[in-house]
């Protein structure tokens, strides 16, 4: 397999015009006629659903969730970037999209990352022109804030629920598509495999999860906006219905899925309590702001953190990054609390936290101003931990928070399965390594409201697309695949819970493909997976029937692909031998335990092809760098 | 920490349900409501029976799933949160805690404490948007907006749909849910070319729905996670006021922009 | 186009019509409760203010016939939608605990069928003189009819006196909820207002109470005497 992003020749700043003008039209009596699928429903999903019904085309949209309004987008709380320089600040096109490049630490495509640079500016107008509420100044104007350790402001935001506003702004515009007869909205079903004939995506089979009816949709071209696979660890911040099933089976089927091991873990979670902790909760990474990272220099220290004093505590990010502090960028950050707990300094339950301590800012300029600026996170600390942050220092941990790599898209955001389109957190993207801050909601949009519109479109327009039905033979393969693997797990009436199988996986992930991997904790758990793979097929058990509203069986179906996609992230994972962005190799780190990153033999993306019963083989996409050049990230 | 569960349990939409008592044991403080609930239910799976059915995904209290009514109030004894932010600590050890699914007729049951909101989509498809196309939008600081009123229309906009108003509601009315949309919308300059026509539809479409009508009781705004005011649900009656005066003006029957068959 | 009156049968549509139509009510009960205060005054006063009334019967048949339909109006949309609201949730919670509606609120269909029930009872006894026949309309020395006498003799009967005092306790339960209520139905709402729309309720309701179980009592006590 040749992979071929298709990027168009040219000057970056005018790739995409003379890409837009050279791609085909679909005619507007056509494409009442074409039928295309799209499958969840948050920023992505959503605002593509509603842009292709409003250009004419038939969508048939689906979700697992109750509402489209549920989609995990809606739990994004700073804020969206985009290259406005409202603030005349100095920012442009050129400084968001090298930012980004740089944030990703080189591992992601010039064209596409410039791309969205270039729309992010469009994705503002259009969103306040569906009425988000984006915070204004007095005089009127939109507000922006600086986030994630950029130099300018360029993030626009709705209070801490920036997330909720656009994907309720998408939502609005998919119910206006719905209203209007364009889009079909099926919420509570499930994507279960997709359907390829003829070597192109043609429908998918769902299963409709109130009544369990497993049935087949067909369409001229199919979108994935499935999200992101952070649940993999069984603890993250996701939501705990985030999953890999569609993207995964997807893969099965063909499409290559490309640097599955770039996962990004955010610093400031609230550390887990104990092992019926089902879902970590993030906490704003502005407390970095004004918060202090600290451990006991003594190692499993246990005295209350009030006993110890100054200098017996170890402000490790100030003293290994002292420029940025305790502003270090995600990564770094969070790959520094995991040393010093792996070292004995961590505190709270299992030494699993580092103190966030406002002590010093309280004292400097008193606890109204600290209340103010973060009263309502100090209380969802004290919700959660019963904890009084403005007297006990907070304790945080690191927790996986969302996904850069995904399936593998050309410019077109085409994967190597034609009319199998990937957008937003569900495609590899536009992030490299290392996802910045503020960007995620950023690319989810750019993708569904004004790039996968127009490059569809080209597909649908130049595609040989033969008429299929429900009845094709592979409509029915698929089918088959289908209730064959619900019957074998309602079937295996074995002991153990589907829960305590993802606890498991996720938790052999966590210590050996986490924040830092090495070849020797890779390749045992290459050698481990499997066997518990087959555990969980002879010995899970599944209560009640396939034809019902079944949430244990729901949840089944998703650890079992987790068991097996955790294998593909390891793969990925040896395969990288550099350290770069999220993905840490503890073999390539500086004396000092900075990454190495290694530009000469990784300077690629790692796509990975499917084969049954076998190792997946690699293939590389080339990445060069024609208008940046790759330097050392260094924070020091 | 132990606790005596009294759950609803319903196995499908037709059949009658009835309260089931379960032991939760070894319950940390710690714990979530929620959590909990996954540890009653992971111990039946263990022994092959169905778990109880109930509804989650974010579990921080944004994505509006969570709907179980906690010794008779919606989301259980904290105010302005949802039922996955609600902690063991807050009940005493020992103590009967009764958990039922939100009841309307709006919402029919679909298993256990699982219920079919899919009306309030409906309710949003009848207006709740500005049509606007994807492109072509103008500069965003074209429009400008007072910061107060951006303010007041982002108080109204936090909604989460996730229903408690209507189960909180003696009428089972959703008017809190429309007027947090209704308000938002008519709060800002994009959207008033359509408020009149927004307003009619989506109260029509609540009313379709089998919702109940405002006693102006104020139960929803107590039980409201994102604490929205019924200050807004006064706003929507002005705005429902204003378009019954508007409506009666001259009639003028525009052409569907949309118009396919043309 | 819809007419109008389409707009008007709507849920919200029948709560306006039910708040103005209350609204109509409220203005009444306060002007009556004024009125009948002149049994301070002394049989002179009141009777006179209410041959004044009588000497008007364009007047007084209007008001009467305005005030009935305005009644009729406001009891039907109660029922109607009371039985909407009642078949949107067909099945009750076991347990239910209320945070914030009052009292008050929670009981306005009780409190409008007492006060429905002290209307009809008020009007049968004072209006249409059907209840205590032996107080049937006698005239005063200026040869007025003696409202005043018929006021004292009514109130010296202990079971009178019950069933006014039970109309005046729904009167005032109802009007605590109503008065606000219709406020916030008609759309009034400003961050300024808000603790005077909360608290025209209980005041209108405290008012026309006190000044009715004023009347009551001074000649059930023997204040104010024949």
């Amino acid at each position: 397999m040749k992979l071929d992003p298709k990027i168009p020749a040219g000057p970056l700043e005018t790739k995409w015009d003379r890409h837009r003008f050279s791609e085909k039209l679909v005619s507007p009596n056509n494409k009442r006629r074409i039928t295309v699928i799209v499958v969840g429903t948050g920023l992505a999903g959503a605002s593509a659903a509603s842009t292709l019904g409003q250009l004419g085309y038939q969508v048939e949209c689906f979700c697992f969730q109750d509402s489209p309004r549920r989609a995990h987008s809606i739990a994004a709380q700073g804020g969206i970037n985009a290259a406005k320089n409202y603030q005349d600040d100095g920012d442009s096109v050129a400084r968001l999209f090298y930012d980004t490049i740089k944030g990703g630490d080189f591992r992601s495509r010039e064209a596409n990352v410039y791309r969205l640079a270039q729309v992010s500016a469009q994705i503002i107008d259009q969103c306040v022109a569906l009425g988000v509420p984006f915070a204004r100044e007095y005089g009127g104007q939109l507000a922006n804030r600086s986030f994630g350790g950029v130099q300018v402001s360029r993030t626009f935001y709705c209070r801490g629920q920036t997330g909720q506003q656009l994907l309720l702004g998408a939502y609005s515009a998919l119910c206006w598509q719905i209203e209007r007869g364009q889009v079909t909205m099926h919420p509570r079903t499930e994507m279960l495999d997709l359907i390829v004939i003829d070597g192109q995506a043609r429908g998918i089979v769902v299963r409709d999860l109130v009544t369990g009816r497993v049935s087949i949709q067909t369409a001229h071209a199919v979108v994935l906006a499935t999200g992101g696979y952070s649940n993999v660890y069984y603890l993250s911040t996701n939501a705990s219905g985030s999953n890999v099933t569609a993207t995964y089976r997807t893969w099965k089927q063909g499409a290559v899925f490309a640097n599955p091991c770039f996962m990004q873990i955010h610093p400031t979670a609230i550390p887990p309590g104990d092992e019926h902790q089902a879902k970590l909760t993030l906490m704003s990474e502005s407390l970095r702001n004004d918060g202090r990272l600290w451990v006991p220099k003594m190692a499993v220290d246990h005295r209350p953190p009030g006993d110890i004093p100054a200098e017996e505590r170890d402000y490790f990010l100030e003293r290994r990054y002292p420029r940025f502090g305790n502003l270090a960028p995600r990564d770094i950050a969070s790959r520094a609390v995991k040393t010093v707990c792996d070292e004995g300094h961590g505190v709270g339950p299992g030494g699993q936290g580092v103190y966030l301590d406002f002590a010093d800012v309280i004292e400097r300029q008193g606890q109204d101003v600290v209340h103010e600026r973060y009263g309502n996170l100090f209380d969802m600390y004290n919700r959660i931990t019963g904890e009084d942050a403005y007297r006990v220092p907070m304790r945080i941990y690191p927790a996986p928070h969302y996904t850069m790599g995904g399936l593998w898209v050309d410019y077109n955001l085409m994967s190597t399965i034609p009319g199998l389109f990937v957008i937003g957190e569900a495609n590899f993207a536009d992030h490299g390594a290392n996802r910045l801050g503020a960007s995620s909601l950023m690319q989810g949009l750019a993708d569904g409201y004004f790039i996968l519109p127009y490059t569809i479109g080209h597909y649908l327009a130049t595609a040989k697309l033969l008429p299929v039905g429900e009845d094709h033979k592979e409509s029915r393969a698929a089918l088959q695949r289908v209730t064959g693997r619900i019957s074998r797990l309602l079937n295996a009436k074995g002991r153990r819970t589907a829960a305590s199988f993802h606890r498991e996986v996720g938790k052999f992930l966590w210590d050996h493909c986490g924040m830092s991997r090495n070849k020797a904790g890779l390749e045992l758990a290459l050698r481990s997976i499997p066997a518990l793979r087959e555990e969980f097929w002879r010995n899970v058990v599944v209560p009640g029937s396939g034809e019902a509203f079944n949430q244990e069986l729901e949840y089944a179906g998703r650890v079992a692909d987790y068991l097996e996609f955790a294998e593909l992230l390891c793969h990925d994972a040896l395969h990288r031998e550099e350290s770069c962005g999220a993905h840490f190799r503890e073999e390539h780190q500086t004396t000092d335990g900075e990454p190495m990153r290694d530009d000469t033999c990784f300077a690629h993306v790692a796509a990975w092809e499917y084969r049954e019963h076998a190792v997946p083989i690699l293939h590389k996409e080339p990445l060069a760098f024609e208008f940046v050049q790759p330097t050392t990230r260094s924070y020091q | 920490m132990n606790f005596t569960l009294k759950i609803w349990r319903q196995k499908s939409p037709d059949e009658k349900g009835r309260f089931v008592t379960y032991e939760a044991h070894d319950v940390g403080s710690g714990m979530s409501f929620l959590e909990m609930l996954d540890g009653v239910n992971q111990g039946l799976i263990a022994k092959d029976e169905e778990p109880v059915a109930f509804e989650q995904d974010c579990r921080e209290g944004i994505c509006g799933s969570c709907s179980l009514v906690i010794n008779g109030i919606p989301h259980g004894p904290d105010r302005g949160m949802s039922t996955c932010q609600l902690y063991m600590r807050r009940f005493p050890d020992g103590a009967v805690i009764t958990i039922e699914p939100w009841r309307a007729r709006a919402f029919p049951i679909i298993k256990d404490l699982v219920v079919d909101r899919r009306a309030l989509d409906r309710v949003m498809q009848a207006g709740g948007y500005v049509s606007v196309n994807t492109g072509g939008a103008v500069d965003g600081n074209v429009l400008l907006i007072e910061k107060d009123q951006a303010e007041t229309a982002m108080d109204a906009a936090s909604c989460i749909g996730c229903g408690a108003c209507v189960a909180a509601c003696k009428n089972a009315s959703a008017m809190l849910f429309v007027a947090a949309k209704v308000s938002h919308l008519a709060l800002l300059p994009q959207g008033k070319p359509e408020r009149t026509r927004r307003v009619k539809a989506m109260l029509d479409a609540m009313d379709r729905e089998g919702f109940g009508s405002c006693g102006n009781q104020y139960e929803c705004e107590a039980v409201c996670p994102k604490r929205i005011s019924v200050r807004f649900i006064a706003t929507l009656n002005r705005e429902y006021l204003r378009a019954g005066v508007v409506e009666s003006g001259l009639p003028a029957e525009p052409e569907s922009p949309h118009a396919e068959s043309a | 186009m819809a007419r109008p009156s389409h707009h008007f049968q709507s849920a919200v549509g029948r709560k306006v019509v039910m708040a103005l139509s209350g609204l109509g009510l409220v203005l009444y009960v306060i002007f009556h409760m004024l009125g009948n205060l002149q049994v301070f005054e002394g049989s002179h006063a009141l009777n006179g203010y209410a041959a004044m009334l009588r000497d008007m019967p364009i007047l007084l048949w209007t008001a009467r016939i305005g005030l009935l339909s305005l009644a009729a109006l406001h009891i039907v949309l109660a029922i109607q939608l009371t039985l909407r609201n009642r078949r949107a949730r067909p099945v009750a919670y076991a347990v239910r605990e209320y945070r914030q509606a009052s009292f008050a609120s929670r009981t306005m269909v009780v409190s409008g069928l007492i006060l429905l029930l002290f209307i009809l009872f008020h009007l049968l006894h004072l209006t249409a003189g059907v209840i205590d026949p032996s107080s049937a309309d006698r005239l005063d020395t200026e040869g007025h009819r003696d409202v005043y006498g018929k006021i004292v003799h009514a109130f010296q009967n202990p079971f009178i006196v019950a069933c006014y005092l039970t109309g005046q306790l729904g009167l005032g339960l109802h009007l605590n909820h109503a008065v606000t209520s219709s406020l916030q139905t008609l759309g009034l709402e400003r961050a300024a207002f808000n603790r005077l729309i909360k608290a025209a309720g209980p005041t209108v309701a405290l008012l026309v109470v006190l000044g009715n179980v004023a009347i009551i009592l001074a000649i059930f006590l023997g204040i104010v005497r024949g």
